[in-house]
């Protein structure tokens, strides 16, 4: 069986023994914090002294930071110097070369916009790396959240890397077969179906016995189902939780009042 | 009550199967076409698969939780998109349910309903997260259009208006293609395979078609002036309605 796909890096630290409902909440609250407040340094700030401090305390610095330079730099970047040059209005001028005018307004426009987007999906980076998928889906469940949902989750994470295992198979084998997957667009247009069919085929049939599997397993019955696993649930949780409540109405009140 | 039943309809234990199968297909597909360097996404090939024997809500679901997921496992870039993806799912299985996914000219037209919705969706998501110039290479479009003095919501509108429809109907045609590769049999183990049931193309689709094909020309047009992005746009809600229209009266 492949592994499951997931960023989660195991490592014991007390960042990960906080609940996954603790963290997805800091997440959240970070995220509507950066976007609503009225301060425009805020989600510096935020990612400066929230996000990143907690990637060490979570002892992911190395991954973090490489996750975030693969996935987050270079859309971050492109945006930033695209929303630079193209932002329109503003009068201060920076600097100006060929068509391009950089303004003073449009580099700080970009600047909170870039900020915003690294603070959503930076923390969102730290989550999946300290919170292994399971043990979000064990306590969501245990909160009453359908374990349909859950199994969809959990399933689609296995089957992934199994069907794009299948996919690199079907692949070599067609092109073993003499089939162009370079060439004018028509060529490879042309190579989709053979490539496409097979897999999604192949794959659709499982779906049948699949179902007669989990449905032998009791997956449709209403009674309540235990779990093997214990997710703690500590008092700091929960009083986190609730402070991390506070400041999103904090932060929204400051929207609203700020105008 | 009505709503409730609706729901509870379009999910059996063969829709929860299908559903993290089709989300597995919309991210293989569209990693094979980035292989092939085609010049569209078709990642939501799954989505529409479901939106159509499964049902809309089933479809919403699978749109919503795809995103979900791949923001999950492959790229965090991927999460705030989801509502785009969610109303994908839906717009399908509606369509579907009205009798348009029976052959390849209402195919079609789905496909270009669900381009309309996705094109003003990932609009406001667009705007509202991302402020407008994007990552992917499409924002260059509407970078040039900043330039010749748009505003950035109608620069952005009209981007997606010209780019979506594109993606969309093959993605539906894909979609349409695998399904007529499923036996009758095994369709009819999922809630709605009515939906899927092939009719052959009659006039009054072929003719719809052909209008919708007119309404992207007309979109085209608003890449040189915006005036063509209002026009096209009331065109294809009239389209809209004609098609509601007839397929309400062949019901009766």
């Amino acid at each position: 069986m492949p592994e499951k796909l997931s960023f989660y890096i195991q490592r014991s630290s007390a960042f990960h023994s906080l609940n996954p409902l603790t963290k997805l909440g800091l997440v959240f609250a970070f995220i509507v914090i950066a976007y609503t407040s009225p301060f425009y340094w805020t989600a510096t700030v935020i990612f400066g002294l929230g996000v990143l401090p907690l990637a060490f305390v979570g002892r992911v610095q190395r991954e973090f930071l490489l996750a975030a330079l693969r996935l987050l730099v270079p859309v971050t970047g492109f945006i930033f110097i695209m929303q630079s040059l193209f932002l329109p209005g503003g009068e201060r001028e920076l600097f100006h070369f060929w068509v391009f005018r950089v303004t003073v307004e449009s580099v700080a426009q970009a600047y909170l916009t870039v900020s915003r987007i690294f603070v959503m999906i930076s923390a969102f980076i730290l989550f999946l790396l300290t919170t292994h998928p399971s043990a979000l889906m064990t306590d969501l469940t245990r909160r009453g959240l359908p374990g349909t949902f859950a199994y969809v989750i959990i399933s689609t994470l296995q089957i992934i890397p199994q069907m794009q295992s299948k996919a690199q198979t079907i692949i070599a084998a067609q092109r073993s077969r003499g089939m162009e997957t370079g060439g004018s667009l028509a060529n490879r247009v042309r190579a989709l179906v053979p490539l496409v069919g097979p897999l999604v085929f192949g794959s659709l049939v499982e779906v049948e016995e699949r179902a007669i599997a989990i449905e032998a397993r009791g997956f449709t019955s209403r009674l309540k189902k235990t779990s093997l696993y214990e997710i703690a649930d500590t008092r700091l949780d929960r009083g986190l939780r609730w402070f991390l409540l506070g400041l999103v109405v904090l932060s929204v009140a400051a929207r609203v009042l700020a105008g | 009550m009505k709503l409730l039943n609706s729901i509870k309809k379009d999910f059996n234990t063969m829709t929860w199967v299908l559903i993290p199968v089709a989300i597995a297909i919309n991210v293989v597909i569209g990693q094979i076409v980035m292989v092939l360097k085609l010049p569209v996404y078709l990642d939501s090939v799954g989505t529409m698969l479901v939106g159509v024997i499964c049902g809309p809500w089933a479809g919403a679901l699978t749109g919503a939780l795809a995103n979900t997921i791949w923001g999950l496992a492959i790229d965090p870039n991927a999460l705030p998109w989801w509502p785009v993806a969610l109303l994908i799912g839906f717009v399908t299985g509606w369509c579907a349910r009205g009798g348009l996914f029976r052959n390849t000219w209402k195919v079609l037209i789905t496909g270009f309903l669900v381009a309309l919705v996705a094109a003003a969706a990932s609009a406001v998501v667009n705007m509202l997260l991302i402020g407008g110039i994007t990552a992917s290479g499409s924002s260059l479009i509407t970078v040039y259009l900043l330039q010749t003095g748009r505003s950035m919501i109608d620069a952005v509108l009209t981007t997606n208006f010209l780019v979506e429809p594109v993606d969309k109907i093959s993605t539906a045609l894909l979609a349409f293609a695998i399904i007529r590769g499923l036996s009758v049999r095994y369709l009819a183990r999922f809630p709605r395979p009515e939906n899927a049931a092939v009719e052959k193309n009659d006039l009054v689709a072929l003719i719809i078609g052909a209008l919708v094909f007119v309404v992207y020309v007309i979109l085209v047009g608003s890449f040189f002036n915006i005036m063509f992005l209002w026009v096209g746009l009331a065109v294809s809600a009239i389209l809209v309605l004609a098609v509601v229209l007839i397929s309400v009266l062949k019901k009766a």
